[in-house]
């Protein structure tokens, strides 16, 4: 038991310092020109896609391998995602559609809407751009691309460029950051070849991620 | 389970933690580990009753594997690579060396699974571990070819050339699993490849190749990934 607690404690503190080491937006941003709008949304794809990826997970105590494939269509703003075990077992098939989420194929305990709505949000923050435009964005000298999407609920900040790498903030309506994605490259028909997701909110957990194949 | 409803981005800590599922979601897994009975000198077997037989002159298998795994979603098929190790009567070694290296052993009733992550070998969760072992003992009587006194499958032969066995999934399993081919070679002791048939149109095809039979195993293999 003593261990046990050691151990929440040591990852209570370990959460905390690491939304800690989030640094917060400093840069001050007003509408760009017109022209730069599109670095904006250079991350996401354009074209139908489809993709494959070795998941490595870690969280509070352990550790999990899995295959994850997307395919979608972003302008429907729609995917279908799939998560498989290493042999190849589906465990979770379900669409994003514009009128919500259909499930195919859940296995217990992937088979709760929360579950669902959780997996579509977290592949919707690395495939799709908000939905609105950005409500500010900029183009340093350097080119790498600073743009935020702001609403009453929470706020998205991407920075980067491609011949570097890329990273999305998700921040709640504290301002807190909630998810923090780093995407690197090379980029593969527009897709990050590595990706490293990182959950600080609810509950912490890290997402490497691997593009293994990718079609067209 | 209330606290997962209450954590929906948690989704990757949900594997494996439901007992009630565990038997559904290792059925596939159960299939690939089930098949390694099949490199029995089963060639000249005519009928269900001969395959058994035959299975009781296997020592051991060493082979090589290429699967092909087509689902709906995808354009190209996926394909992983590995190897397998099984020795009478109850060791085995099923690894996956691309593209996740995962391997999973067994021996006698110790079950282990480890997932390469960061340049090492992590284990797989206890829970996961577990549900192996519950799908292993429900198949044990395949490692001993007794097909047909399977609750899970109806078993079927025909000699050939080339040989078929073929197994239609029972009520119950027939959700995951439509059916299973094993296409054996012309050569004595080796099959050629397994066709696996999901509802849905997911097909799985594993093709072995470099088969070798009755070699002297090393016990660490069965032990340590």
């Amino acid at each position: 038991m003593i261990r046990r607690k050691g151990l929440d404690i040591f990852l209570l503190g370990f959460l905390i310092l690491s939304i800690g080491c989030v640094p917060k937006s400093k840069t001050t941003l007003s509408p760009g020109p017109p022209e730069d709008l599109t670095g904006c949304h250079a991350i996401f794809p354009a074209e139908p896609w489809e993709s494959v990826h070795k998941i490595e997970a870690t969280f509070g105590g352990g550790s999990s391998s899995l295959i994850g494939i997307t395919k979608g269509e972003p302008s429907e703003r729609r995917f279908q995602s799939v998560l498989l075990t290493p042999d190849g077992f589906v465990l979770f098939d379900a669409e994003r559609r514009v009128k919500g989420i259909s499930v195919r194929k859940a296995v217990a305990p992937f088979d709760s809407p929360a579950f669902a709505r959780g997996l579509i949000e977290d592949v919707s923050l690395l495939f799709l751009p908000p939905a609105a435009k950005p409500t500010t964005w900029k183009k340093e000298t350097n080119g790498t691309m600073i743009c935020k999407w702001e609403n009453p609920e929470n706020s998205t900040e991407i920075t980067g460029s491609m011949d570097k790498s890329w990273r999305i903030l998700r921040r709640d309506k504290y301002g807190e950051v909630t998810k923090e994605v780093v995407l690197n490259g090379p980029f593969l028909n527009g897709l990050a070849s590595r990706i490293e997701y990182r959950a600080f909110k609810p509950a912490p957990y890290l997402l490497r991620m691997t593009l293994i194949q990718t079609c067209p | 389970m209330r606290s997962l409803q209450r954590i929906p981005c948690v989704w990757i800590f949900l594997s494996v933690l439901v007992k009630e599922n565990r038997m559904k979601r290792f059925i596939f897994l159960s299939v690939l580990i089930a098949m390694a009975v099949f490199f029995a000198d089963i060639g000249p077997a005519q009928d269900l009753t001969s395959l058994k037989e035959a299975f009781r002159k296997i020592r051991s298998v060493k082979a090589e594997f290429l699967q092909k795994r087509s689902l709906p979603i995808l354009t190209k098929p996926l394909f992983s690579e590995g190897r397998l190790f099984f020795s009478m009567p109850d060791s085995l070694r099923w690894e996956y060396l691309s593209p996740l290296r995962s391997v999973m052993l067994r021996k006698g009733n110790n079950i282990q699974i480890y997932n390469f992550s960061d340049g090492v070998w992590k284990p797989e969760l206890a829970q996961a571990v577990e549900s192996r072992r519950m799908v292993l003992a429900e198949i044990s009587h395949w490692f001993q070819g007794r097909f047909d006194e399977s609750t899970a499958f109806r078993p079927s032969y025909s000699p050939g050339p080339p040989g078929r066995v073929l197994l239609v999934s029972r009520e119950g399993i027939n959700k995951f699993i439509n059916r299973i081919e094993i296409i054996l070679s012309l050569r004595p002791g080796v099959i050629d490849r397994v066709e696996i048939e999901e509802p849905g149109g997911s097909r799985t095809s594993i093709e072995f190749k470099n088969v070798e039979i009755n070699l002297s195993l090393p016990s660490e293999v069965f032990e340590k990934p």
